[in-house]
């Protein structure tokens, strides 16, 4: 590829980086989106824990739980946004109409949402230090760095999935958005260890990413898991995951342009 | 001269209810060809899938069946080539509601790949260009009707195309701004070169600006040709009345070219014409040579629009009319 294409493709992710930053910059709702719901989420439960005056190990569990919740659903939901604003602008035939590839899409909208849950995660860690005592830091840095790199990989899963729905089924899907998490909130142990879950859910648990990575971090914190090589699993299952999505987004692209469904959605 | 599209053969259904059981075909074996340079109308009855046609040829929608080259291009293996090289713009457009008028032409500059200083350039030459000076800060939900037009015109022209499509561009605007928009896509086209084609149901507009028309009607192309063929084809024609004193014959004049049909009653002699302008002077001359003195003349003009409601007749239309 020849410098000048080189700087095209890199333009062309970053055109999603740009659209979402100014988004946000402008938006009040996004404030609260990155603000307001982590922090009332975090101390909520937080306080909860104090309440039931669990041990520093078990509120620790807790609050590992809720923090990545929160990061991911700000890092998804930038992905999702790749396709949502078009979705209610109507605008969604001018992005496919333009010599983009998928994966411009998603990875400039990604990107994004990395820095904006990185900022969730900073601002939450800081709190619960301070309000709780929770040290984030004590698995290490390389450790910490590894398990936001899951999180953000299995918010790009996440995000990836509600575009592909809503490329299937339109305004319908929008509601993916905020629901997927709340799925995985159930099913990968976020506020307990899956092994408390009723057959089947604990062998669908395995199936997701999520559950290694929480499970990962939380052996930092006295939480041995049953599972060896975690770090492998959830890397591995999110690798194969996004191959899947990356070729079922176009699959639903090819469909889309067979169905009408980007001009349906332009009107 | 080279070919900007052909298309052959092009058929599409739209499939609805929830199994997807009701099937409507929209287009029923489309052909076209349209060369480069060209500036090429299609007139048609609400729902006779011109909008339908035009996703297809900007590779917005596939076929049912059928072969699309855009650009010499194959559409339906290569859409992400064509992609870069074409581009469209639609009456009632919509873009990301709350960047402005800058913004959203950078966004989609971006997505073009223009980077840097050529982007800033391009941005700010198109603003110049279609009068959007002053309304560059706009958010696109606060912009008027026309206003978003523009947008939508100076977005479309963000890579050069070289083939542009423009689904009723000048809808909902008022007879004056629909003028200058005319204006500049025909200078546009004319700095560029680059081949137009453009749906519309203002008959003026596709007189003014189109090299040639073609009339959809359910589907299916029914008559193509410039404005004055489609004219003669539906044999209504201007009208050129003549007061006049001395002989003159019918039979003569009816041999003239362009001229329909001729008949005189008292002293007022009524010829239908393809093209009452053009034609004028010729049929002067030729009963002036009769001998006959011309006292008035005076031309009534048909327009497309009668060329329309003919060629529209019998058709059911989206809105259950039948005109
Ligand atoms: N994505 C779609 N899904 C289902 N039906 C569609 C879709 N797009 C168009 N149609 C149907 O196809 C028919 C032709 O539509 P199209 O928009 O191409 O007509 P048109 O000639 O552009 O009409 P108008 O002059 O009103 O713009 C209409 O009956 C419309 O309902
Ligand atoms: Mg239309």
């Amino acid at each position: 590829m020849s410098s000048s294409n080189l700087q095209r493709a890199l333009i062309q992710i970053w055109a999603f980086v740009f659209k979402n930053w100014i988004i946000t910059k402008r938006n009040v709702f996004t404030l609260f989106e990155i603000l307001f719901w982590p922090v009332v989420g975090l101390f909520s439960v937080g306080l909860l824990t104090v309440f039931l005056q669990l041990d520093a190990d078990m509120s620790g569990f807790i609050l590992i739980g809720v923090i990545s919740m929160s990061v991911i659903q700000v890092c998804q939901i930038d992905v999702a946004y790749a396709l949502l604003y078009d979705l209610w602008s109507k605008s969604i035939k001018h992005t496919f109409i333009a010599p983009v590839h998928s994966f411009q899409l998603i990875l400039g909208s990604w990107l994004i949402g990395v820095f904006r849950s990185f900022l969730v995660f900073l601002l939450l860690s800081i709190f619960s230090v301070f309000a709780f005592g929770f040290d984030f830091l004590r698995p290490g840095i390389g450790p910490l760095v590894l398990f936001l790199l899951g999180l953000f990989l299995v918010s790009v899963l996440i995000g990836m999935s509600v575009c592909i729905l809503v490329l299937l089924f339109g305004y319908k899907a929008e509601v993916a958005a905020w629901s997927l998490v709340s799925l995985m909130v159930l099913i990968c142990g976020v506020y307990y260890p899956i092994s408390i879950l009723p057959f089947p859910l604990p062998e669908i648990a395995q199936a997701i990413p999520l559950t290694f990575f929480l499970e990962y971090f939380r052996s930092f914190y006295g939480f041995e898991s049953g599972y060896r090589n975690l770090l492998g699993w959830g890397f591995g299952l999110s690798g194969l995951y996004l191959l899947i999505e990356m070729v079922a987004f176009k699959a639903v692209l090819h469909h889309a342009r067979r169905t009408g469904v980007l001009i349906k959605l332009s009107e | 001269m080279a070919l900007a599209i052909r298309a052959e053969g092009i058929y599409k259904s739209f499939r609805s209810g929830w199994w997807g059981q009701r099937r409507k075909e929209v287009l029923k074996g489309v052909d076209l060809q349209v060369e480069q340079g060209e500036i090429f109308g299609i007139l048609g009855p609400n729902g006779a899938g011109k909008t339908t046609l035009l996703s297809i040829l900007s590779t917005l929608l596939f076929p049912d069946r059928g072969k699309v080259e855009i650009l010499g291009i194959d559409g339906l293996r290569d859409g992400h080539r064509i992609r870069e090289k074409v581009n469209i713009s639609s009456g009632n457009a919509n873009f990301l509601w709350s960047l402005s008028v800058r913004e959203n032409l950078h966004f989609y500059g971006m997505l073009y790949g223009l980077t840097g200083k050529a982007r800033e350039e391009k941005v700010k030459a198109l603003i110049e260009f279609f009068d959007l000076k002053g309304h560059e800060h706009v958010p696109f939900d606060r912009l008027s009707t026309g206003m978003k037009q523009r947008l939508s015109l100076a977005k479309s022209m963000l890579n050069d195309p070289q083939m542009l499509f423009l689904d009723e561009p000048t809808v909902g605007l008022d007879p004056e701004v629909s003028v200058r928009i005319r204006e500049k896509i025909r200078s546009a086209q004319r700095e560029n070169g680059m081949t137009i084609l453009l749906t519309t149901h203002n008959m003026r507009e596709a007189e003014s600006l189109c090299d040639r028309i073609a009339f959809l009607k359910e589907g299916e192309i029914v008559a193509l040709g410039s404005a004055g063929a489609l004219k003669r084809m539906v044999r209504i024609g201007d009208v050129v009345r003549i007061e006049f004193n001395g002989p003159i014959s019918c039979d003569q004049i009816i041999r003239a070219e362009g001229v329909i049909n001729c008949s005189i009653s008292g002293d007022l002699c009524e010829i239908i014409v393809d093209e009452g302008e053009s034609r004028l002077a010729s049929l002067i001359a030729i009963i002036s040579q009769g001998g006959a003195q011309i006292k008035r003349v005076s031309l009534g003009q048909t327009d497309l629009e009668d060329v329309f409601i003919e060629f529209a007749k019998g058709t059911d239309s989206d809105m259950g009319l039948r005109i």
